[in-house]
């Protein structure tokens, strides 16, 4: 019978390779994922077409930082969350948690060590929970999946550590979700990531279902664990006064690609891409002294299927030339740290 | 306390909901009104009563649901609303208060074209024939932005994006030219580029058709860019009420305060967020006295005794405190005046 501690000097031997200090605890590299689109008939279906929903996005994450990935919707930043925890396979590129290339084949001990230490919480709290489940039993499973073999007694005793770090008592382990309210079932996702003792948590808009004054608590109880835990988040969310206030980082997604990557402050200082400062100026601001100049884009996001040639900003840019419509702009570092994917940024 | 007749005026509404779990006190006394042209905001979190204040405005609560009456009173336009028959109340909606959605995915029926959708309702409220009516109807997708409106308005709602339907409804309400608007988070379902479209639609329909606005939402910026007066709900009560500029500035209620606190900034940096503590309440079984009282850090024995009354603190700000008297609540005139004038562009962000 192995102890839990047996397990985590097996991981450390899997991933002696790695140097925290030189390289990303996660990367995607030129991730892809296409979803195709078939025509069908009585006879027979055939693809005829691709949704790119994530189109070659490079993304790094260091140690125990926190990485903001923001977008509007349908832009492709819950399937490049769900691509990184393996729910889907990458049509193609690939990515890389300390240094190991999780989509090569490996065995089931690494195969669970790496699932073990890449964490997600969703983002809608009712339907993310099992209701004919107790918590008890949700925060569980894992331990079953991946320590079978560990006695139920302790298994239990880590259930009601846990529960107590995300702020929540004892005796709401017997209950069911049902009866909790939403920022207390977003406690019980958390808590349920945090089981494992992960290194990297992705958390997929966490506090866009949550009441403000509800998401204000959610989000000083991940600044904590984040600190108690030394854990490294991937924070997706829309809401870009939240991206701000948590990421040390941010990554502009817009129709699978990335539009923008800086540290936080360079990001809202110095905004380079057009459509970053479109962003930027379209948020509403809770205090009416402050008038905006603000950039209306016309129309809306093109449509995942087909994407315009070039720069996938192009037509709804007020910089656009003739380069734009025919190259794809590379992700280049203007700045040290700040990568812009844009022929004209604003320097 | 205003001098001039507001369009809308809720007096002591009272709306219960019988369910079999218990009966639900979804407003409790809710006093506000709207003026003549005046855009209004109606704040609150999920739960506090928002959309039920619509819905019983508009009388178009589910069955389960009641008003009590007495005491409760909605003057519109001078006239009880709660005294008018059915019929009187279908001229009253859609002609006189039109409604637009959150949702605007569910409010368009996917086999109907947008055609017989508008012509259909503008023929049921004006004196037009079908061709007058289709003229109107393309007329007002016009002045929404639509482009090419007299070829898409045959077209289906699913060929059009949210925010487009979105506009297609303020399109279709306004085109019976009514006196009130009432719009139900017109812009949550919405991505922020488009949301800044459509609330720069519904800004200049307000200033254009001198449209008395009732904007419920809890997206306290897309309040302080569209109203200049704010009711703020909590618990099935207005525990605040003012000019927005004023209340923004300088919060009176404990609870508006603690909001205001509890949500991230773009202008400043900080590490933690203010919170407050605890969830809303649950209408069920609501706490005693003042509904605020288990969360706030200045309740004492009166605020879970007593229910505090409505105190006008100046011409325009009404408060629902028992100690607002002990709170510092003097508004810096000042303060107000100076940071009015200050603007900040994109890049001062």
């Amino acid at each position: 019978m192995r102890s839990f501690e047996e397990y985590e000097v097996l991981d450390t031997d899997l991933f002696s390779a790695w140097d925290p200090d030189k390289f990303p605890i996660l990367e995607t590299k030129n991730l892809k994922k296409w979803f195709p689109v078939a025509e069908q008939s009585l006879l027979y279906s055939k693809t005829v077409n691709f949704i790119k929903a994530v189109d070659g996005v490079n993304l790094f994450l260091h140690k125990g930082e926190t990485l903001g990935l923001v977008g509007e919707s349908g832009c492709g930043k819950s399937t490049t969350s769900k691509t990184i925890i393996k729910l889907e396979e990458p049509t193609e590129g690939s990515v890389y948690f300390k240094g190991i290339d999780m989509f090569q084949p490996m065995t089931r001990v690494e195969e669970l060590a790496i699932k073990r230490q890449i964490q997600m919480v969703f983002q809608d709290p009712y339907a993310s929970l099992n209701p004919r489940r107790m918590v008890l039993d949700i925060i569980k499973e894992p331990f079953d999946i991946h320590f079978a073999d560990m006695p139920y007694e302790e298994k239990e005793a880590r259930v009601l550590e846990i529960l107590s770090k995300v702020g929540l008592e004892d005796y709401h382990a017997l209950r069911y979700p049902h009866e909790f309210s939403g920022g207390q079932r977003q406690r019980i996702g958390i808590a349920r990531a945090l089981a494992m003792n992960p290194e990297v948590i992705l958390l997929d808009e966490p506090v866009s279902a949550l009441d403000v004054s509800v998401q204000a608590q959610i989000l000083n109880l991940l600044h904590d664990l984040q600190i108690d835990f030394k854990l490294t988040y991937m924070f997706i969310a829309h809401d870009l006064s939240v991206i701000k206030h948590v990421s040390d980082r941010v990554a502009v997604m817009y129709l699978g690609k990335i539009m923008e990557m800086a540290p936080t402050g360079e990001l809202f200082r110095n905004t380079a891409h057009p459509y970053t400062i479109a962003l930027l100026s379209a948020i509403p601001r809770p205090d009416p002294r402050i008038k905006m100049d603000r950039i209306i884009l016309e129309g809306d996001p093109p449509s995942p299927i087909n994407t315009p040639s070039g720069c996938p900003f192009h037509p709804r840019c007020w910089k656009a030339k003739e380069v734009c419509s025919q190259k794809q702009p590379p992700l280049e570092e203007i700045r040290p740290n700040h990568y812009v994917s844009c022929w004209f940024p604003e320097i | 306390m205003r001098k001039i007749e507001p369009i809308l005026d809720v007096k002591n509404l009272y709306t219960r909901f019988y369910t079999e779990s218990g009966v639900v006190e979804a407003l409790d006394g809710v006093n506000f009104d709207v003026g003549y042209g005046e855009p209004v905001g109606i704040v609150g979190e999920s739960g506090c009563g928002k959309t039920v204040t619509s819905h019983s405005v508009l009388r178009i609560l589910p069955k389960n649901g009641r008003i009590l009456q007495p005491p409760s009173e909605i003057y519109y336009k001078g006239v009880n609303l709660l005294d008018l028959t059915d019929e009187q109340m279908r001229h009253v909606r859609g002609k006189e208060a039109a409604m637009i959605f959150q949702d605007p995915m569910t409010s368009l029926n996917p086999i109907f074209k947008i055609s017989d959708q508008m012509v259909e309702v503008i023929q049921l409220h004006r004196k037009v024939n079908k061709n007058e009516a289709r003229d109107i109807a393309i007329e007002m997708m016009e002045a929404v932005g639509i482009p090419d409106s007299a070829e898409r308005i045959d077209n289906y709602p699913h060929q059009f994006s949210g925010g487009m339907r979105q506009r297609i409804l303020i399109a279709r309400a306004l085109a019976l030219q009514p006196s009130l608007l009432i719009a139900d988070e017109p812009t949550t379902a919405l991505d922020v580029t488009i949301q800044a479209q459509v609330l720069e639609i519904i800004k200049e329909m307000q200033k254009q058709f001198g449209l008395a606005l009732m904007l419920i939402t809890h997206n306290l910026g897309v309040v302080a860019e569209i109203t200049k007066r704010v009711h703020i709900f909590y618990g099935g009560r207005v525990v605040e009420s003012g000019p927005t500029e004023e209340i923004f500035v300088n919060p009176f209620h404990p609870y508006t305060r603690a909001l205001f606190d509890s949500i991230p900034s773009l202008e400043q940096d900080k590490t933690r967020l203010e919170t407050i503590p605890g969830t809303v309440p649950q209408l069920i079984n609501p706490p005693q006295g003042c509904r605020f009282h288990p969360r706030c850090k200045y309740a004492t024995e009166i605020c879970r005794m007593a229910r505090p009354p409505d105190v006008w603190v100046t011409e325009t700000r009404r408060v629902q405190c028992h100690h607002w008297e002990e709170l510092d609540l003097t508004i810096d005139k000042e303060k107000v005046k100076e940071v009015r004038r200050s603007t900040v562009s994109v890049e001062g962000v």
